[in-house]
């Protein structure tokens, strides 16, 4: 038996490692192709400044992918230090995936970056150019593998318990890479990182416009990003709700903890804005609502419903009596493997051997699982519902209040005039941190809305975990603390350091076209 | 006001078309989808840039021409 607190420590480390790790990456899948926008812009016009202003956004973006790289490495170590069990059982699918993720798309970046960075005097215009959309391909078919990867673990289709090698082993790859939960939330979390890309670029732009430095380079990169980022969020939203749809059918704990639904009510169901979700009392306190609006979000028609948690738990309860004989057949099939009752036995529950290793937290010996240890495993089948909850709402005001800014971003910089506008410049530098949040709440969402499973309906996460000691786990934890933080620092101060400087001088363009002043002038006559 | 409404019907505009991609399917072909949007993103955000340019541009020749009448 696990020790539930080295189960939690793992989980916590893990968590930490990731959301650290996902501070980076949205950066850098947007920032590659807003480069190869830049970029695309000095290929056709050969206006210096665009070389200057793609030269001056790859630095930023090098930094990011730097730290990056490194903070994610760990991750895939993780899973084999601290879920040995978890990658012993899943590793045939889990593997794949990863394995062709470093293979084609983390070498094609990491090949290709060098190319990029270095490349400007040594390759033609529009060699440099491919190289830079291979990078940006690269950076994203390195999202799209381990988001697969991911959605296996939200959705796992493509793959079957051998009750003989006690693994999970992959049946159809095609199931798995076209995994439904696996093409929205790809789309989703690509196009969040260009969201976070346009933000972190008309932010810094804004920044050099207030105290006009580089007016030329800002007011170019603002106008990109801006469009860049309306498109973009408009993407994220959709996909976000394509991505709840999904979801909540392969995963309606998930759906019922994100939208704090205790109770079955009937269509049309009110849409919960403001809640305080208690695990505890199964309810919620304080509620604010919106009338038919639930049934209109989730299932786009007024007599849709979603099943509640109290629904949810009891088809959990008849899950978890139906995959005790499973879990019992299996016990037996380990000892023995010919043995066809077991083998029957096992092949008439097998669809409900998950629920049955819930119950096995409570009852070692499933076949003596009372009714109360099946009581509590229902339970444990529900997630945390007030993190979730809160969780969803942060990512999609925070979404819209980025819509509404890339809006009114664009009516000014089309206007050609966002120099003028200095409450929205400042607005502009307060949103960088914005998407970062946005981008961890939707982790969050993901993650602790999956609990309790590793694997969703096949592997709870409280069998996954490895065995170390407590010891073991609070000093790796600290240690993963302590070197990320660090990491972190490092990228603040070289990002901070960069900006500051700004791009290189002796790169400066003659633009080709009167400066500001000629500008404003033509303006006011106008 | 004139921004202001400018910000309104936008918005309404973003929110219909938001709408129009719901309504139109939740299981879509994504990663197409991904190809496509991408492009268009990339290239609607080249084609902004090089807009600023010619915006400059025909501030400046506003300029020269009414430095010339004056």
């Amino acid at each position: 038996m696990h020790d539930p607190s080295v189960v939690d420590l793992s989980r916590l480390q893990f968590a930490l490692t990731a959301l650290y790790h996902y501070l980076f990456v949205p950066l850098t899948l947007g920032m590659s192709f807003m480069l190869a926008a830049m970029e695309t812009v000095y290929v056709v016009s050969g206006k210096a400044i665009y070389k200057q202003i793609a030269q001056f956004w790859s630095k930023l973006f090098l930094i990011n992918f730097a730290l990056g790289v490194a903070t994610g490495l760990t991750m895939e170590f993780e899973f084999g230090t601290n879920w040995s069990f978890y990658s012993s059982f899943m590793g045939d699918i889990f593997g794949t995936p990863l394995a062709i993720e470093g293979l084609m798309a983390f070498f094609l970046e990491s090949t290709f970056v060098g190319l990029m960075a270095f490349g400007w005097d040594r390759l033609k215009r529009g060699q440099h150019l491919a190289v830079t959309f291979l990078v940006a391909l690269g950076s994203n078919l390195s999202a799209l593998w381990i988001l697969i990867a991911n959605s296996f673990m939200q959705n796992p289709e493509g793959a079957h318990f051998n009750p003989v090698t006690l693994r999970m082993e992959l049946t159809s790859l095609p199931d798995l890479i076209f995994n439904h939960d696996a093409q929205a939330k790809f789309v989703h979390t690509s196009i969040a990182g260009y969201v976070t890309a346009a933000i972190f670029v008309a932010g810094v732009s804004a920044w050099y416009l207030l105290k006009n430095r580089h007016v030329e380079l800002a007011r170019r990169s603002f106008r990109m990003a801006a469009l860049f980022g309306v498109l973009a969020t408009a993407g994220v939203i959709t996909l976000g709700d394509a991505l709840g749809f999904i979801g909540g059918q392969a995963q309606p704990t998930k759906l019922a903890a994100m939208e704090g639904l205790w109770k079955t009510e009937q269509a049309p169901m009110p849409f919960n804005a403001i809640a305080f979700p208690s695990q505890k009392d199964h309810v919620n306190y304080g509620v604010i609502q919106v009338p038919y609006a639930l049934s209109l979000l989730v299932t786009h028609s007024l007599d849709g419903t979603v099943p509640a948690i109290d629904e949810l738990e009891r088809t959990a309860a008849e899950r978890i009596r139906n995959g005790i004989p499973a879990v019992s057949a299996l016990q037996v099939l380990s000892a023995k493997p010919g043995d066809a009752d077991a083998l029957a036995q096992f092949q008439a529950h097998e669809k409900d051997l998950g629920y049955g290793f819930l119950v096995q937290r409570y009852a070692p010996d499933v076949t003596k699982a009372t009714e109360a240890d099946i009581a509590a495993a229902s339970r444990d089948t529900i997630p945390q519902v007030a993190p979730v909850f809160w969780s969803f709402r942060a990512m999609v005001v925070l979404g819209l209040c980025m819509l509404a800014f890339f809006v009114l971003a664009l009516i000014y910089t089309m206007r050609n005039n966002v120099e003028r506008q200095r409450w929205l410049l400042k607005i502009a530098v307060c949103m960088i941190p914005v998407p970062f949040i946005a981008n961890e709440t939707g982790w969050l969402v993901a993650e602790l809305g999956r609990q309790p499973w590793t694997v969703y309906g096949v592997l709870p996460t409280w069998m996954s975990a490895s065995t170390h000691s407590l010891g073991y786990m609070i000093f790796s934890l600290i240690g993963f603390v302590s070197l990320y933080t660090v990491f972190i620092v490092i990228e603040m101060y070289l990002m901070v350091r960069t900006i500051r400087r700004g791009p290189d001088d002796e790169h400066a363009p003659s633009p080709s076209i009167e400066p500001q002043a000629a500008r404003l002038a033509g303006q006011a006559e106008g | 006001m004139k921004t202001f409404l400018q910000f309104a019907l936008f918005m309404l505009i973003a929110f219909v078309v938001i709408l129009m991609a719901i309504t139109l399917g939740e299981v879509g072909a994504w990663y197409f989808a991904w190809l496509i949007g991408t492009t268009m993103i990339v290239l609607i955000a080249a084609a902004g840039g090089m807009l600023l340019d010619a915006q400059d541009e025909q501030a400046a020749r506003k300029a020269a021409a009414a430095a010339r009448h004056d």
